[in-house]
This record gives C-alpha cells, structure tokens and sequence, in this order.
C-alpha cells in the first residue's frame, strides 16, 4: 500500500480516462495497479505506522523505503530500512520483486548481525506487526485474481475480485472502490468465506506530489480482531535517480546513507 | 403477640388464605425471570483484589475463556499423525472458525499455526504449519518434524506421545460455552475419522453444570417433597393433616426463591439449593402443632379454641427454634462469598418465614376444616394407638443412656477425641470440574486430555517493572532541554514531555515523532543538536522502559519457568523467552545450540520483530504488553485441585525467597486455577469465622432462653459433638473439603440445636412438675422423643432424593444430612440425658431435690421406678 504513492508519470493521461468511462475490469485493474505502485521511474519515501491494537495500545515503525522500476508494470525494486523504534534501526529488507515468478527477499538484522534470504512462502503475512500485509506494501499481482466491474459510479468503480487460487489466501472475496481520475484504490473491503467484511484498506488523504496524485495517509481496520494500523508517507520524492547498485546485497549492511537522507525542502 | 397471630388465622381463615396465596402467586411469578450463575469467580465478590487483578490481566494480555477439544488416535501406531486424523482435525477447525461467538484470530490448532523453517543455506521461510491436510505420509511426517521444534505448540497442541492434538477454542462469552460444545461435539461426530473426541475446559466444565442445575432443582426438589409427603403419611396416616404442612413447604418455597430471583439476585450452586433446604425445614414446627393439636383435640369441642391454646402454647419453642436455625444460616453472612452469604441470607428468610405461615396457615386450615374430619381425627387420637418399635426403642436407649451415663459420656468424649483427630486430616480442596459425577463426559474428558498433555488448567505468573522514578526523571532533564530551544519548539515539543500516554505505551513513541518532525524543520546548528540530543534521551528511555525484552530479564524469567517446573506439578509453561529462542534459533540457521535467548535487547527486538511478521502478530501481546512493562508466564497444569495450585505457588515462594526478583518487579499471580485457591481459602477462614460467631449468638440465646448459663452450655453440647463428629468423619474417610461440605457447618448448628432445645426444655418442666428425675426422663422418653426422632428422620429422609441428583455437590450435601440427623439426634437422646444423670443438681440448681441424695449413686433403681 506505501508504494501507492507512486504514480507512474506515463499516466498522467487521466483526464482522457475520467471523461470516458472504462468498461473493461481488467484495464481497470492494470491501471490502478500502475497508479498504485509504480509511479515515476524511481522514487522515496519516509513511512509512519502507528499499529494500534483492540484496546488502542500503540506501537510506532518509522522507515524510509527506496523503490526502482525495473520496467513499468512489471519487476520492481525495494529497500526497506528501519529508522525507528531505535532497537530496530537498521533493520533493513530487500525485495526483489518479480511479476513472472517468486520475489527475491533479503533480511539484515544489525543487533544478530545476520544476512538471511527469506523463502517467499506466503505473502499475506503480517508486515512487521501492522495490520498491512506484505503483499500490500508490494502489490498483489493483478493475475492472481479474477476481476470484475459491478458499478460504475459517478467518481469510482467498484471492483470485485475473486481469487484464482482459493487455498492461498485467508479472503474469499474482495471490493474495490477505484477512483476514476486517480485511478487509486480509495477503498477495499476484504470478504470471508461466510460473507461478511472482516478487513478494510482506505486511503485517508491523496497529495499530489510531483504531478502525481499520491497517498499519504492510509488506513486498514481490522474489522474482525479491532485493531488498526495508520500508515503515513511523507518526504516524498520522484525521479530521484536511484542506481541499480542501490538495491544490492552489499546495501544490507552498508546502507546507502546518501540516498536515505531526507531530501532538502 | 401470638394472640395476634391465632385471631387473625382463626377469625379470619379466608384473608389469610387469600394473603398467602396471592403473595405465593406474585413472587411465584417472579420466579421466571431466572438467572443462572455458575462461575466460580462469582466465588469471590466482584471488588475482591485478586478477582481485579485477574480481569484486569485477562485483558492485558487478550486473554479469553477457551473451550479445549481434544482429539485421541489410540489404534493409530503414528498415532494422530495420519493423514486421515489430521485432515479431520483440519476439518474441524475450519468449522469450528465459522461458528458464531468463537473468537475466531485467537483460536489455537496445528490448522491455524505458523511455522518457520530452514530452507537451503542461509534461507528461512514462514507459512502455515498446515495450510491444507496431507495426504501423503511424508507431509504427515514433515508436520510431526515442525511440531516437535516449536515448543509453543509441543505439549500443548499435540501431545508429547503423538497421540492426541488439541484444538483451543477461545469464545465470546463463557455463556456460550455449553451451546458452543454441544455444536462443536455435533461437528466432531459427523466427522468418520475413527479418532475420539473430548471436549472440555473450565467454561464448559461451568456452563454445564449450570444446565444439569436446572434439572435438579426440577427432579430433586419435587422428589424431596414427595418424599416428606409419604414420610409424614407414614407418621400419621392421615392425608387432610399431612396435606396443610406441604402448603407451607411449597408456599415457603416459593415465596423465598421468588424473592431472591425478584430482587434481582443470580442463582449460583448454593442457591439452588434453597428449595431442597427449606422444604424438610419447613414442615417441623407444623408437624408439632399438627401432633399436639390431634392429641388434645375431643370430638364436639370447638377446634378454634383447642387450636389457639395449641399454637399459644407452642409459641415460644417454635420462635426459639426457628430463630436458632435462622441465625446458623445468617452466620454465613460472615463469610465473605456472596453465593455463600445470598444461600445463608435466603434460607434463615425461609426458616422464619415458615414459621409466621405455619402459625397462620395451619390453625387457619384447621378451623376451616369440616367437623367430621376434625371428630375424625380427634377419635383417632384418642383410641390408643399400637406401640411402634420406635417408641420402644427410644424407650430403652433412654433407659440405657441414664444408666449407663459413665459409658455414654466416655463414648462421646472417645467419639470426640476420634473426630478432633480427623479434623486435623481434613484436606481442603476444590476443583469445579469434580462437581460432575466420574463417568460424566466431561470428568472422561479431563481425565483422558490430562493424560495425554501437559495439562488442560490453566493459570499466569504475571510480572509487572514499574520504576516509578523513570519518567518524572526523563520529563525533567527533556524539559530542561527545551528550555535552551527557541519559544516555537518549546511550545510544540512541550505538550509531548508532558503528556500523560504512557498507560497506551505511546508516550516515547509519540515524542520521538514529535522531536523528528521539528528536527525536519529546524534550519540552525544548535537546534538540531538539541533536538538529537533530546531524540537520544527519549530512545534510551524507550528502551529502558521496554523491561522485559532484556536480555537479562529473560534470562530471568527463564529460571522462574525452571523452578514452575521443578515442582512436579506444572506440565508446562510458556513465555516471552520461548518465542524469542525459537526464532533466534532459526534465525542464525536452526541449530539446536542457538536455543537461547540473545545478548543484547536489539537483538531480541528485532527476532520478536521476526515473530510479529507472521500470520498471527497479536500471539506476541499474550505474552507481553505491547510497551513490554508486563510479562504473563502461562502455566499449563494437569490438575484443577486447590491442593495440587497451592503447591506450585508455595513452591515459587520459596524460589523466590531464595532469589528475590528485583525490587521494581512484582510478581502476581491469575488465571482461573488460581482464583479457585483464593475463595477456597476464604471460604475456609470464613467458615470458622461464621461457625465461631453462630456458636456464641446461639449460645447466648440458649442461655437467654433457659436463663441459666449452665443450661445454655449443656445446649451446646449435642451440636458441637455434631460438628466435630461430621468434620472428623470427613477427615477420616477423607473427603476433600470443599465448598458443599464447608456449608453443613451452619446447618448443623441450626438444626441440631433444635433437638436440645426442646430435649431440655421438656426435661425441666416435667422436673419440676414431677419433682422427680426418673419420672421426668421417663416422659420425656415418650412423646418428646418421638417427636425429636421423627423430624430428625423426616429431615434425614427428606434430603435423600438428593442422592439421585446428576451432580456431586448435591450427593454430598445428601448424604451429610442424613449423617449429621443422626449423629445430632443420637447425641441429643443419648449423652443429654446422660449428662443430666452425671450432673443434674449441677445443672438444675434450683431443681436440685428432684436428684435426690441416691441420684446419682444408683440410677438404676430410680429409673426403674420411674418407669
């Protein structure tokens, strides 16, 4: 979900699609999902999660996440480093992610000095203790399910989607509510098998930075357990040029300070 | 002002027929809106500290009332390792989640487990221990080989000999546990896996006895009323006069529990008793007016005088009596167990309340009765009737008791002597799934999940750090700090020192944030140099505040898990340092040695940052709180018994005492095992404070009553020897003593003290209208003896359809009765008498003449004389 701040400058097409509605579930999704993930051809941002648990206990991650297109829409780059709380800073992960096969995925942890590649396993896993998954931090693969247009509103669609293969992930079902000009996902609602709506994503605040029109402030309830997470992006940059070197095994334990620090105003 | 009583009853016999009835209807209909309570916590009164503590961890750490399913594969030589078991418990699981009041993100089974795993060289992998069943044997053994690594799931949801796996349901409301277990048995016996299913746990242990209590109190209660039916028919063969003291017992009845529901009181264990209580209680004091007035009553007389001197002149005994009884319930106000004190409250009401309905009721009922049956019953009275054996008997044993006074009163002290030793042995304990009978479903099932597991009970060593001095000392050198900042920051920064946030764990949190966003800002030097500085302090005291993810600290709590399992009787504990080794094993390549918890806080900070990125982060906050202040060991015990939880916790005391924890660290304990400790030893120490108190206000009745103190302690004598003698027999046949048992002290006391009021009373009118011993004892041998045999028969008898009630606690209770009529009313007709030969001048002062010099030296002759 943080790199929905990302929109991809080629799109900036927009009011061509606002004017003319899409029909096609499939396009639709295509293009949320560039919206969503992939603008400019590289970029940063410093990323706030307060994880508040049923009781409204809180706890806060700070990290700033460097990302490069490899090609728009398709395998992308990630690095992930850990600012805060101070015991975690350095943490750092590095994804590799692949539109035609497994991501590859890299963990440095400074306080066991540890390098470990991580299996990919299954995506819909707790991203570092928020209610985020990992595959919405990097995007779920618009193959993977079946798309469908319910309704085509005045300002969104909204999207239903059916996943490919049940067994791999905990939803039966779920809604989106795409905006038509952004083409960001405002709202998703996740369904389970006994149709009832038990996790919500909604995108709280849209900033346009650098021409794109950019989260910066997110929420997922869980709308089962009571919890929530707040994700909040800031010092947001596009175009950055971030070289490929950037997003190598060597950036684990050396971390690319020149690249972390937070840009000028 | 029993004057009032008998114009009322016997001028007006319609309005009190009609005062009693309508009062009977309208609490009768209070009666539907029925509560019932059945949890042990109720135990202890809503304000009580360890009863707040333990809610207050329970959501501290999101803990709920679980129902534990356990699934047994003894045919199986992999035992529940198969692909056919496993796919089973698979299924089970899946539905178990869909049902409605399962808190379905907390439910534990190997379906719903995470699993992490070496996967080549320096790579790990996390995913679901058991997605979807296996088929295949090598999927089978692959989940056996990730089972036995974790040791959050070994022992807790496999068992150690791979036998059995267990499926933790944590529900909404303990409400819904028996519905809950009844849909999830109905789930398991659909499935044709051949595995067994057991289901079990404290709630359903609760839920379900709240059930079966509603059966007893409609099968027992009637039967207890039938029963004294049939018993007093047998007493005085006639039904128009058996028929009035049954209206009383059913109106007394109805009318306390009415009240007690209406007034907006649950029915607990105890209070479903009341019925089965009152119903023989009520009855007694009928029974004398009904005797007396069938002796004195002659045919062509007017029943409405022979009624009113009658109850005139039963008046005062009956008060007497009935206030005795009611103050051994009322003492059970002393014992600080609300169920306890509403049971003691109630009955005492019932006691007295069935005697202003018997003196109303009864001459009411007689007078309306029609001539021919009241000629009837006086002819019967006064043809003599045949001698029953009982009235032998008691003629002998009376005989015996005078003249053998020496033996009888060496007997009694031997008797007591025997019970002070048994009480000495009583072992108290309690254990809420032993109310159900051995063979019940749920006693199968704690028997066979405790054999299999490291234990089905649960209970929490929970350890708090305050170090109240931190913050005050951090919010002082901050605010220092932002004195050297310009007035802007200050102001922004200001509101954050001193907020107060800390009870969320957001306070540094929150600061830090602040101090990062002006750090963002500030465009001088020594503006930044402050803030770092100011961010630095903050994260030192975050760190600092986040206790119990020290190393240390773990280190620590390591050795308390050592030393709960050093006692014996812990199957198992689990805590933050198992988590935090299990990934650090993993973590640095899954070798066995890397099994320890890490040097430093950081690393511990990110494997439980490791951890939290799994399917179920918010496993971490069972353990811990999210500000890492508060840390709660969960123990797993085999058994629920008071005794066997005394004994861990006396033992972690003397751990403790050998290596105190740091002066900040409290420790604490909760959890449902311990609670059940805490009101047992209140129910203890408050039982010989209400039995204490009862003793004394009793005995000064006695004395006020018989204005002699030396009557008043001779009034004692037959309850205390009761007591002692049912509190020995407890001891030696080695009953535990639990809550049921804890009560017959009160009831005893009540009721035996009866027998002596009126064995004494009667003996000193017929001395002193007889002046003579022999002749006194010789009628008092007659109908007063018969008299005190029948009730306690009638009571004995009356509590015996308790022996065919579903539940333990009842049986008990039953079964006591029936001992403590006997024993009370043995002592009462063999040592007063006894006493009385050994000691009557001492006793009687001013009837001293009635012993006569030759009293005491031969009460052989005497006796015969008198009789």
């Amino acid at each position: 979900m943080m790199l929905k701040t990302f929109t991809c400058l080629g799109l900036l097409v927009t009011g061509a699609a606002y004017a003319d509605a899409l029909t096609d579930a499939d396009e639709i999704v295509r293009q949320s999902n560039l919206a969503s993930y992939y603008a400019g051809a590289d970029g940063r941002s410093e990323v706030r999660m307060i994880i508040r648990d049923p009781q409204g206990r809180q706890q806060r991650r700070q990290f700033t996440v460097l990302r490069r297109n490899v090609e728009a829409g398709g395998d992308q780059q990630f690095l992930v480093v850990f600012s805060q709380p101070s015991d975690v800073r350095n943490t750092t992960f590095l994804v590799h992610k692949h539109v035609d096969r497994d991501d590859d995925r890299w963990l440095y942890l400074p306080g066991l000095d540890l390098v470990k590649r991580i299996s990919a396993g299954d995506k819909r896993t707790s991203f570092v203790g928020a209610h985020y998954f990992y595959e919405d931090v990097s995007g779920r693969r618009p193959t993977d399910d079946k798309h469908e247009l319910v309704e085509t509103g005045d300002e969104r669609y909204v999207l239903k989607h059916t996943p490919r293969d049940a067994g791999s992930v905990e939803f039966a079902s779920y809604t989106t509510w795409i905006d038509r000009e952004t083409f960001l996902p405002m709202k998703i609602d996740y369904v389970n098998a006994a149709g009832d709506v038990y996790r919500r994503v909604e995108v709280l605040e849209v900033t346009e930075i650098d021409g794109h029109p950019t989260v910066t402030l997110s929420r997922v309830d869980d709308l089962a357990g009571g919890g929530r997470t707040d994700m909040q992006f800031r010092h947001i940059r596009y175009d950055v040029g971030l070289p490929e070197t950037v997003f190598t095994e060597r950036s684990l334990r050396n971390p690319p300070r020149e690249h972390l620090e937070r840009p000028v105003q | 002002m029993s004057r009032v009583f008998i114009r009322l009853a016997t001028e007006r016999p319609r309005l009190v027929y009609a005062m009693i009835l309508a009062v009977t209807l309208v609490t009768g209909a209070l009666i539907s809106q029925i509560r019932i309570d059945t949890d042990p916590e109720n135990m202890l009164p809503a304000t009580q500290t360890d009863r707040v503590f333990h809610n207050h961890v329970e959501q501290r750490f999101a803990l709920h009332d679980v129902i534990v399913v356990g699934v047994v594969n003894d045919k199986d030589s992999q035992g529940i390792y198969n692909a056919q078991s496993l796919a089973a418990l698979h299924a089970l699981s899946e539905s178990i989640l869909k049902l409605d009041g399962v808190i379905g993100p907390d439910l534990m089974s190997l379906a719903v487990s995470d699993n992490i795993t070496q996967e080549g060289p320096g790579t790990i992998r996390f995913e679901w221990l058991m997605r979807e069943a296996p088929t295949l044997p090598s999927q089978v053994e692959s989940i056996r080989e990730a089972v036995q690594r974790l040791p959050l799931l070994m022992d807790t949801l496999v068992s150690g000999d791979g036998k059995a796996a267990a499926i933790y349901v944590p529900i909404e409301s303990k409400d819904l546990s028996y519905p809950l277990s009844r849909e999830i048995r109905a789930l398991a016996d659909a499935l044709d896996s051949g595995d067994e299913y057991h289901i079990t746990g404290l709630p359903v242990a609760e839920d379900t006895f709240g059930h079966d209590m509603f059966v007893q109190m409609g099968i027992s209660a009637p039967l207890a009323g039938l029963m004294i039916f049939l018993l007093m028919l047998y007493f005085f063969r006639s039904v128009p006069l058996v028929v009035a003291p049954m209206l009383v017992a059913m109106a007394t009845v109805i009318i306390s529990m009415g009240l007690l529901i209406g007034l907006g009181f649950t029915v607990h264990i105890m209070s479903s008793m009341i019925p089965i209580f009152l119903m023989p209680i009520a009855v007694v004091d009928s029974v004398h007016i009904m005797s007396e007035f069938a002796d004195t009553h002659k045919p062509n007389t007017n029943a409405r005088d022979t009624v009113a001197k009658v109850v005139e002149h039963l008046f005062t005994p009956m008060l007497f009596t009935s206030l005795t009884s009611a103050v051994g319930f009322l003492s059970l106000l002393l014992t600080p167990i609300p169920p306890v004190q509403i049971f003691g409250a109630f009955v005492a009401f019932g006691i007295l309340l069935a005697f202003v309905l018997t003196i109303l009721l009864i001459p009411a009922y007689i007078v309306r009765m029609s001539p021919k049956a009241l000629d009837k019953l006086a002819s019967r009275s006064s043809t003599p009737r045949p001698e029953t054996p009982l009235a032998r008997g008691l003629r002998t044993s009376g005989r015996f008791a005078v003249r053998r006074g020496k033996l009888v009163a060496t007997f009694a002290l031997l008797v007591v002597a025997v019970s002070a030793a048994g009480v000495t042995r009583i072992e108290i304990n309690d254990n809420p799934v032993r109310w159900f009978k051995e063979q019940h479903p749920i006693r199968v099932a704690d028997r066979v999940l405790n054999e299999h597991f490291a234990g089905t009970y649960d209970a929490f060593v929970v350890l708090s750090h305050r170090d109240e001095a931190a913050l005050p000392r951090f919010q002082r050198e901050a605010l220092e700090m932002l004195v050297r900042l310009a007035e802007s920051e200050r102001a922004a920064l200001t509101p954050y020192v001193e907020a107060d946030a800390m009870a969320l764990g957001a306070y540094y949190g929150n600061l830090i944030a602040a101090v990062d966003d002006a750090l963002f800002e500030a465009d001088d030097e020594q503006t930044t140099t402050i803030l770092e500085q100011l961010q630095l302090l903050a994260e030192q005291a975050q760190i600092e505040a986040k206790y119990f993810q020290r190393p240390d600290v773990l280190k620590q709590i390591e050795t308390l898990q050592d030393a709960l399992m050093a006692t014996g009787d812990v199957g198992k504990t689990n805590a933050l340092p198992d988590v935090v080794k299990v990934v650090n094993r993993e973590l640095r390549g899954g070798d066995s040695d890397d099994y320890r918890v890490p040097q430093n806080a950081s690393a511990v900070a990110q494997t439980l940052l490791q951890y939290q990125s799994s399917h179920r982060p918010q496993d971490l906050w069972h353990m811990v709180t999210p500000d890492y202040s508060s840390t709660a060991i969960w123990l797993q015990l085999k058994s629920g018994d008071n005794q066997d939880m005394s004994r861990v916790m006396d033992a972690l005391d003397r751990h403790l005492a050998a290596h105190p924890l740091p002066n900040d660290v409290e420790l604490r304990w909760a959890g449902k095992t311990f609670i059940n400790v805490v009101w047992q030893d209140a129910m203890v120490n408050g039982m010989l404070t209400s039995l204490l108190g009862a003793f004394a206000v009793v005995f000064l009745m006695m004395t006020a009553l018989f204005r002699s103190l030396r009557l008043g302690l001779l009034a004692m004598v037959p309850l205390s020897v009761t007591i002692l003698g049912v509190y020995g027999l407890i001891g030696w046949i080695g009953k535990d003593y639990d809550m049921p048992i804890a009560v017959l002290s009160s009831l005893t006391l009540g009721l035996s003290v009866d027998f002596a009021i009126h064995f004494i009373e009667r003996s000193r009118s017929l001395l002193q209208s007889t002046g003579s011993f022999k002749r006194a004892v010789g009628q008092v041998f007659e109908e007063p003896a018969r008299a005190i045999a029948r009730n306690a028969i009638v009571i004995a008898i009356g509590f015996t359809p308790l022996f065919f009630a579903p539940l333990v606690p009842y049986i008990t209770v039953g079964a006591f009765m029936a001992a403590i009529m006997a024993l009370s009313g043995l002592t009462t007709l063999f040592l007063l008498p006894a006493l009385m030969a050994l000691a009557g001048p001492w006793l009687f002062p001013d009837l001293r003449d009635a012993f006569g010099e030759a009293a005491a030296a031969a009460p052989d002759s005497l006796l015969k004389e008198a009789t």
